[in-house]
């Protein structure tokens, strides 16, 4: 899975998560006042990217300390989330 | 599946050998697995990692996770002022972020069914604000603030999470407690009994089962307080 795959999950989970509502930009903001997903979406986000990379044969941890400092917060914008994504991929390759 | 932490004695234990006897299938947490009943997992519940690894290999299994019930925990009584750092910290990280932990990291395998019921163990002391144990009493207090606060995170996903608090127990929890000082607190409770664990387990299956589907972000105080 390459950077801009993790992408095209992150934005195909979104629209997915919320039956096409939501149609989901790389600079669209996961958390903070201009937010497009609640935070039960942003949840169902989580674990459908949990999900996924399971079938991809990584572990993909939002919680760690590590994506934190990495990021500030993967959840800033869809981008950012992409990256962690595929960084999380690669760095279990 | 229902996951029990503490489950190797005490209140823990109690409640899944009732589970376990009523049907249910249970996963049994615990820091030994001696006297752990049913499928059971060695892990110590104030360790996040050890946890997370629990949580992880559930998943990687696809196990369906109906219930949790949290009754990991240590209690130490003592004055605030005799009390080493090092026990304050130890009753915090169990009792409080064990607590957390288990929450935070169990509860997505339910909001992925969109259906489960999460048990904390709390205390009567908390209430009583009884002697000796503020520092048991206030690693409690938190249970109760953090399971308010997610049981209201929860409801989204028909998840509910609530609190049982028991006053004295008959169990290893007790030991170092004078038959005097057991009797003085039962004293304070609006029913003066001392209950059993059997009467906690009866409290806990009803709390997983659909009967109580109308509560959340309740703390049930055994006794009454």
């Amino acid at each position: 899975m390459n950077a801009e795959e993790a992408k095209k999950r992150v934005m195909a989970s979104i629209t997915e998560i919320t039956d096409g509502e939501v149609e989901p930009t790389e600079e669209m903001n996961l958390i903070g006042k201009d937010a497009r997903l609640d935070s039960m979406k942003l949840v169902e986000l989580c674990l459908s990217l949990e999900d996924q990379a399971g079938d991809l044969g990584f572990e993909f941890d939002w919680t760690s300390e590590a994506a934190m400092s990495r990021s500030r917060s993967l959840f800033r914008t869809v981008s950012s989330l992409a990256e962690e994504f595929h960084a999380q991929a690669q760095a279990q390759a | 599946m229902i996951i029990v932490t503490g489950a190797s004695r005490g209140l823990g234990r109690a409640v899944a050998e009732r589970l376990i006897f009523s049907g249910r299938e249970v996963l049994s947490l615990s820091r030994t697995s001696e006297g752990a009943p049913g499928d059971s997992v060695t892990c110590d519940v104030s360790d996040y990692e050890a946890v997370k690894a629990v949580a992880q290999s559930l998943r990687k299994e696809k196990r369906e996770i109906e219930g949790l019930v949290n009754a990991a925990g240590i209690a130490s009584m003592n004055l605030a002022v005799t009390t080493p750092p090092s026990m304050t910290q130890k009753l915090i990280q169990t009792n409080l972020a064990g607590t957390i932990h288990c929450c935070q990291l169990f509860a997505p395998l339910m909001i992925r069914k969109k259906a489960g019921s999460i048990i904390n163990f709390s205390t009567i002391a908390v209430t009583l604000g009884l002697k000796g144990e503020s520092i048991y009493a206030a690693s409690k207090a938190g249970v109760e603030g953090f399971s308010r606060a997610f049981a209201r995170e929860m409801a989204d996903f028909d998840i509910r999470v609530n609190c049982v608090a028991p006053g004295p127990i008959k169990t290893d929890l007790l030991k170092g407690v004078s038959d005097e000082q057991i009797d003085a607190i039962v004293a304070q409770q609006i029913l003066p009994k001392l209950f059993l664990p059997d009467d906690i387990a009866d409290l806990c299956e009803f709390l997983l089962g659909p009967q109580s589907q109308s509560l959340s972000g309740q703390v049930l105080k055994v006794g009454g307080a």
